[in-house]
């Protein structure tokens, strides 16, 4: 209590002297104008009239990212729904989208640039400008970029998709640096790398208006999935209103296992057996469809026959008996049989496979078995069938390349981890840094990511960001201080997607490109700053131009760039209308049947391959050398792939569009994976780890739910509310023989440490297993995130809800028992390999 | 009655000072000028009168270590990562609704109260409509304006700048600044933001009862 | 003023024309709604038919009734249940919809019991005016039934006594921290689905029917032979007691649930006497 009363407070007054006036504090007044009072004793009654705004955009939450409408209120963002003109999420969106209300509002959100003031995880932080920010940035990117170093600035980011990627690589490649890393090894890199090795590109669709039949490995489409809205909602009408069969091989009673004609318990790991078995039933049952195979190799022979190929196949998965199968998968024989039978006789059938089944050791292989079974039956790329995702290609501008352009060797692995990590190895990148014969990074920079939550070893990542003899520079982009940023030296507040412009390009549903664009809701909040404006100050610091002034100028050039966008309308266009198609666009299908004009000027074939390819383009010396050499022998000639002659016509085929050099076929019989001495046919692997486990050991699968994302949602309060906790799902009688009952404290541990959370005993999940969620046990990520009022001891302030959280757990992260560990084929993360013990602790 | 419009004029001009100095302590970090200008034997003897200790540090330590501190000390209590004390009164009422969290229906509200008046938000402010520190410089510009007119003898205008602050008063600041208060009191590490959070609860008392008695001058 | 709405009194501006220009029409049609045909003789009866077959469990639902209400924590106007039937390996799991059932009330009085309960009831008179003009003259109160079938509640006539919320037998009515008890401040109101009727009276359906993937919910006039949800209560026989819940509690609820493998009583966790548990949307 102070002395200040109405007798003193003028000589107070007087003593302080200090007025806004006087240009001392806060120089900078909050107001501009001045007051104008209406004369006479009029009572002051402001306007309370809102005026409601309609601004369509698009989602960020997952990365099906579905375009939708926000409502906004007096500058503030009230409402979002579904935009009711795209054609690929028909005006729906999911819980996690309709609370993204939260992102914007949740009362932690970083607001501010911040500079460590303490040590490393100290939480000691001092609030300083942009601009100060933007100067720190540069002096530190310069002098590497000066020094012919610009691979010692490395950048790594969780989720950037379209416009958000493109005007970061584009600032990366007029810096220089090709230290770029990515997040998608502890995605489904194994599911892409499995199909780059066959079609040459990825990201399948699955063709569920037009389906006949559906089977799904390992993927719970009705809570969450790569492409959430636009599949979900086709496959449930399909089911019901078609009555369209649905079977779900899971480890877990899931809810799209829920809704489906039979949930198919399955053991960890053995998809791809399962499918193998059902390729078994197939071929013995003469039910496979001929017509795929002219497209297909399954022997190294590249001109066999039809039939040869038929009884190349038989042979190979002769061993995958259902009855083989029944005794490793715990499928029962009859079982796969009836569904095998069901998938290869239905007019056409979507076989879907995610993380379920490839996030394993040879999970590539088992993506490899899953496009076998499609492709004998003949459901690629046909309608209604297993499809190649048809998204929206935008046209960008694009700033000069520095001149010296670099990366540091850390994105793919130690040595010999993985043969093709073409998606790289982004849970190793820390590891590899700590290691250090790769070289480390001077500058570190993470966006819209948390390493050292979403990783396995979660706890170790967070050592080595918190090393300061390992990287001496660590900046951030986020909206909320997490398990990671805690550790930066600079966070830089970054706008929330309601915030900010973009194109978007995600697939469709429907085999029909949709245009969208995502445009700012409301005023960024605080200083937070997109990345895409960030770009062309710091590059005008450090001393060069970008071919854009803010990410509204990127998206604007875009949208007159790209042909249709552009004649729509273009920017003005998009801005109203948020979505565009092509009104007279065919859903696209059978890609590979297109024939092609092999005349054109260097074009030739080659005998061994039967490959029509440029050897000009290619840029061999001579046609003869290019000759000599052939296709498979020469550089570059890849990237000059024309055709595929296949008895003696040129078709398309499958162009090898990615890091595979192959032929026009589906390398069911993979050169790239037999030299690399791993099954160059789709083969049943048995996880190492799992054939050494003890009599009471489990394996453990984590897994997500309906209203969270990995990792960027916790703060979303109305999806914390409902799902906050993960307890351990095991089954009954797995329970029973370690006496758990549902409820009990349990401790799930091994080698690498013990986490505890509760038992949910249940019949809906397979023997021998313990699956748990993997969003929770957070340590930050705000009060509705983590429960926490830290870093600040006591109770501070919050926003008014926050009084009526009700719950008080808030779950364990299993990661922090999940090593980092890759398939050797593709460098994926080997989320569901992990053996464990349980006990009631 | 003889008015004194100049004693008039010099309450107005002495509530404006304080509002303007409270303005430039939870606006943003202190600059080294404004720890000068605090430190300078006006401000402190102002300040052991009212019986506040800033502490011996405060008028010791070099300029730098204490904006040094201050920053630190003014992030983690306002400005986070992390839990903080969120100096915005829509985090603060929840009352009529305002349970959004940030730039909540209270926002809207304050910014439209303001706006009304004439001033808009400055294109060079960051920070939200609501601020503690937007709400302090409001009552500094009305009894600027305040002192304005009575120093003119113009009683109509005055009271109706009064009277709007009146409103203000009631309607925000009174509403949320001592419970804010109240938390930077019990958060606060160094003597001065807790000086300044005590000194701000106890004028917003004072303020408080003289918008009750004062109806008119 | 203790009813604060905002969002809702100036949506219903929205809906009606302000600001619409930017996006396309189709967010201002409900294909349930058609308040035409619904206004040549009487006033419509809203009604939601539930098809479970449809119900994934997705929980969107859920968070847009959280978003579109602003429902604060600890509380839902709307949710799910779900529940795991059988043994491995033949385990089902199901998911139940859950809202306030506009109840008809019973044969007698036709009043449900929740407003049955209310003191405030019945209070002033009041006119409701269909498309075509006519007026159907109704009584309100704290909580009342409109003549279009929604039970509502006038949190401004509201003395915060909690009768109605143990009367519901669904248990659907809960205290909203955040609005006083219009009749006695020192209470808070009461707050429950109220079917979007901010939305519902602009032609727009509600916002858990609108972000519907499966589509397992359907909104419309039931007083409409033409409607989706007439010909599904025909075609599924929803009118009989099995395709209601707690049909023994005589409440003639008007939520219907298309259940073609009956487990509608299997899946439903009835509220605990003056407990709410039940209708807090959790995910085991």
């Amino acid at each position: 209590m102070t002395k200040l009363n109405r007798r003193n407070f003028m000589k107070f007054a007087a003593g302080s002297g200090i007025t806004m006036a006087s240009g001392l504090g806060a120089s900078q007044s909050a107001f501009a104008g001045s007051i104008k009072m209406q004369a006479g004793g009029r009572d002051f009654s402001p306007i309370t009239k809102k005026e409601r705004q309609a601004i369509p955009t698009a989602c960020w939450q997952c990365v099906t990212r579905d375009s939708m409408i926000g409502y906004v209120e007096d500058g503030r963002l009230v409402k979002l729904e579904g935009h009711p003109d795209s054609i690929r999420t028909l005006g729906k969106l999911c819980a996690k989208g309709q609370a993204g209300v939260n992102q914007v509002y949740f009362p932690d959100r970083i607001l501010y640039p911040m500079l460590r003031a303490g040590k490393r995880g100290e939480h000691k932080w001092k609030r300083i400008s942009w601009d100060e920010a933007l100067d720190l940035i540069a002096s530190k990117l310069k002098p590497l970029r000066d020094a012919g170093t610009p691979e010692l600035f490395m950048y790594q980011y969780g989720r950037h998709k379209a416009s958000q990627a493109a005007t970061m690589y584009d600032f990366m490649g007029a810096y220089g640096t090709k230290t770029i890393g990515n997040h998608t090894s502890v995605c489904e890199a194994a599911k892409w790398v499995g199909q780059e090795s066959l079609w040459g590109g990825m990201y399948d669709n699955w063709d569920y208006d037009k389906t006949d039949y559906v089977v799904i490995f390992g993927s719970n489409q009705f809570e969450t999935h790569t492409n959430h809205i636009p599949t979900s909602q086709r496959l449930i009408r399909a089911k019901v209103d078609r009555g369209v069969p649905l079977y779900v091989f899971d480890v877990r009673l899931t809810n799209t296992a829920a809704k489906a004609d039979q949930w198919v318990p399955i053991n960890v790991g053995q998809d791809g057996l399962v499918m193998l078995s059902m390729c078994n039933v197939i071929m013995n049952e003469g039910l496979y469809r001929k017509d795929h195979f002219k497209f297909m190799r399954v022997t190294e022979d590249y001109h066999a026959t039809d039939e040869q190929k038929i009884a190349a196949v038989k042979k190979n998965v002769a061993k995958y008996t259902p009855e083989f199968a029944e005794k490793h998968s715990g499928v029962p024989a009859d079982t796969i049989r009836k569904i095998a039978r069901g998938f290869a006789k239905a007019n056409s059938a979507c076989l879907v496979t995610y993380r379920g089944t490839v996030m394993h050791y040879h999970g590539a292989d088992q993506e490899r078995a899953a496009m076998l079974l499609s492709a004998i039956t003949n459901n690629l790329d046909r309608p209604g069938g297993r499809v190649m995702g048809v998204g929206a290609g935008w046209k960008h501008p694009s700033s000069p390349k520095a001149k010296v352009h670099k990366g540091l060797d850390v994105n793919d692995g130690f040595p010999d981890e993985a043969a093709y990590p073409t998606h790289h190895v982004s849970h190793q990148v820390l590891p590899m840094i700590k290691d250090g014969h790769a070289g480390r990074p001077k500058v570190y920079w993470w966006s819209c990511y948390n390493p050292g939550f979403i990783n396995g070893d979660n706890k170790e990542l967070q050592s080595i960001l918190q090393d300061e003899s390992l990287m001496p520079f660590l900046i951030t982009s986020t909206i909320v201080y997490d398990e990671s940023s805690q550790f930066a030296d600079l966070i830089l507040p970054d706008v929330t997607y309601l915030e900010r412009w973009d194109w978007e390009d995600m697939v469709s549903a429907n085999q029909i490109a949709e245009f969208y664009i995502r445009q700012p809701l409301v005023k960024p909040l605080g200083e937070s700053r997109c990345q895409g404006d960030v770009w062309p100050e710091l590059a005008k610091r450090i001393g060069f131009e970008l071919a854009y002034t803010s990410k509204e100028d990127f998206v604007r050039q875009s949208c007159e760039m790209t042909p249709g966008v552009r004649e729509a309308g273009g920017f003005e266009y998009m801005k109203k209308h948020g979505v565009w198609h092509d009104p007279d666009a065919k859903p696209n299908y059978g890609f590979y049947e297109a024939k092609v004009d092999v005349s054109g000027d260097g074009i030739i074939l080659d005998e061994k391959t039967g490959v029509y390819w440029n050897w000009k383009k290619a840029g061999a010396a001579s046609e003869a050398e290019a000759k000599k050499n052939g296709y498979l022998g020469t550089k570059g000639a890849k990237g000059a792939y024309v055709a595929q002659d296949i008895g003696g016509t040129a078709y398309l085929a499958y162009p090898p569009k990615t890091k595979f050099t192959k032929a026009g076929y589906l390398d069911f019989y993979s050169d790239n994976f037999a030299k690399k001495g791993l099954p160059a046919f789709p083969t049943y692997t048995p996880i190492p780890e799992h054939q050494k486990m003890a009599e009471d050991e489990l394996n453990l699968t984590t897994y997500k739910v309906a209203v969270h994302t990995h990792s960027r949602t916790a703060h979303c309060k109305w999806l914390t509310e409902i799902k906050h906790d993960n307890p351990g799902w095991i089954n009954t009688k797995t329970a029973e023989a370690r006496g758990i009952k549902n409820g009990d404290k349990i401790r799930v541990y091994n080698d690498l440490g013990e986490i505890t959370t509760t038992a949910y005993v249940t019949e809906g999940i397979i023997p021998g297993v313990i699956a748990i969620s993997h969003h929770f046990g957070r340590k930050h990520s705000g009060v509705y995130g983590s429960g926490k009022r830290s870093p600040l001891p006591g109770e501070a302030a919050a926003d008014p809800d926050v009084k009526n959280i009700w719950w008080n757990k808030h779950g364990t992260h299993p990661n922090a028992i999940i090593p980092n560990s890759s398939d050797p084929i593709s460098g994926t993360q080997r989320w569901m390999d992990t053996v464990v013990r349980v006990a009631k602790a | 009655m003889e008015t004194d419009w100049k004693k008039l004029a010099d309450i107005a001009r002495s509530r404006a000072t304080i509002y303007g100095l409270l303005t430039a302590v939870f606006r943003e970090v202190p600059t080294e000028a404004l720890i000068e200008e605090l430190r300078g034997p006006r401000f402190s003897g102002a300040l052991s009168e009212m019986g506040m200790d800033l502490g011996d540090d405060f008028y010791v330590a070099p300029t730098s270590t204490i904006v040094d501190q201050m920053t630190v000390e003014f992030t983690r209590l306002f400005i986070g990562p992390g839990q903080h004390i969120s100096a915005h009164e829509s985090i603060f009422v929840d009352l009529d609704g305002g349970r959004g969290g940030l730039w909540g229906p209270k926002t809207v509200e304050v910014k439209k109260f303001i706006e009304t008046t004439g001033l808009e938000y400055a294109t060079q402010y960051t920070g939200l409509p609501d601020h503690v520190s937007v709400e302090l410089e409001f009552m500094q510009r009305l009894a600027s304006l305040e002192a304005e007119k009575w120093g003119r003898g113009d009683r109509q205008g005055a009271e109706y700048c009064l009277s709007v602050q009146r409103l203000f008063l009631e309607q925000h600041l009174l509403s949320w600044l001592p419970v804010f208060c109240d938390q930077v009191i019990l958060q606060a590490e160094l003597p001065f933001y807790l000086a300044m959070a005590e000194l701000t609860k106890d004028y917003m008392t004072f303020e408080r009862q003289r918008s009750l008695t004062v109806t008119a001058a | 003023m203790s009813d604060t709405k905002g969002p809702e009194i100036s949506r219903r501006k929205f809906l009606s024309g302000v600001g619409t220009a930017a996006v396309g029409t189709a967010a201002l049609v409900a294909p349930g709604v058609n308040i035409e045909a619904a206004s040549s003789k009487k006033a419509p009866r809203w009604v939601m038919v539930m098809d479970l077959r449809k119900c994934i469990g997705c929980r969107a639902c859920t968070v847009a009734c959280k978003s579109e209400n602003d429902v604060s924590l600890g509380r839902f106007r709307a949710v799910i249940q779900e529940k795991t039937m059988g043994t491995f390996p033949n385990t089902k799991k199901a998911f139940l919809p859950l809202m306030c059932n506009h109840c008809e009330g019973n044969k007698e009085d036709g009043i449900p019991p929740c407003i049955k309960a209310c003191p405030e009831y019945p209070g002033e008179r009041a006119k409701f005016k269909t498309s075509n003009g006519k007026t159907i003259r109704y009584r309100k109160g704290a909580t009342y039934k409109r003549p279009d079938g929604l039970v509502l509640i006038d949190k401004e006539k509201c003395i915060g006594c909690g009768k109605c919320i143990d009367a519901c037998p669904y248990g659907v009515r809960s205290f909203d921290p955040f609005v006083k008890a219009g009749g006695d401040p020192s209470k808070q109101a009461v707050d429950k689905c109220d079917m979007c009727a901010h939305r519902v009276d602009n032609g727009v359906e509600p916002s858990c029917v609108n972000t519907c993937q499966g589509r397992a919910r359907i909104f419309g006039d039931l007083n409409d032979p033409d409607s989706e949800v007439s010909k599904l209560v025909k075609a599924y026989d929803l009118a009989k007691a099995d395709n209601v819940l707690l049909p023994e509690e005589g409440t003639d609820p008007h939520v219907f649930y298309i259940d073609p493998d009956n487990i509608l009583k299997t899946l439903y966790t009835q509220r605990k006497k003056g407990k709410l548990d039940h209708f807090v949307d959790q995910m085991p």
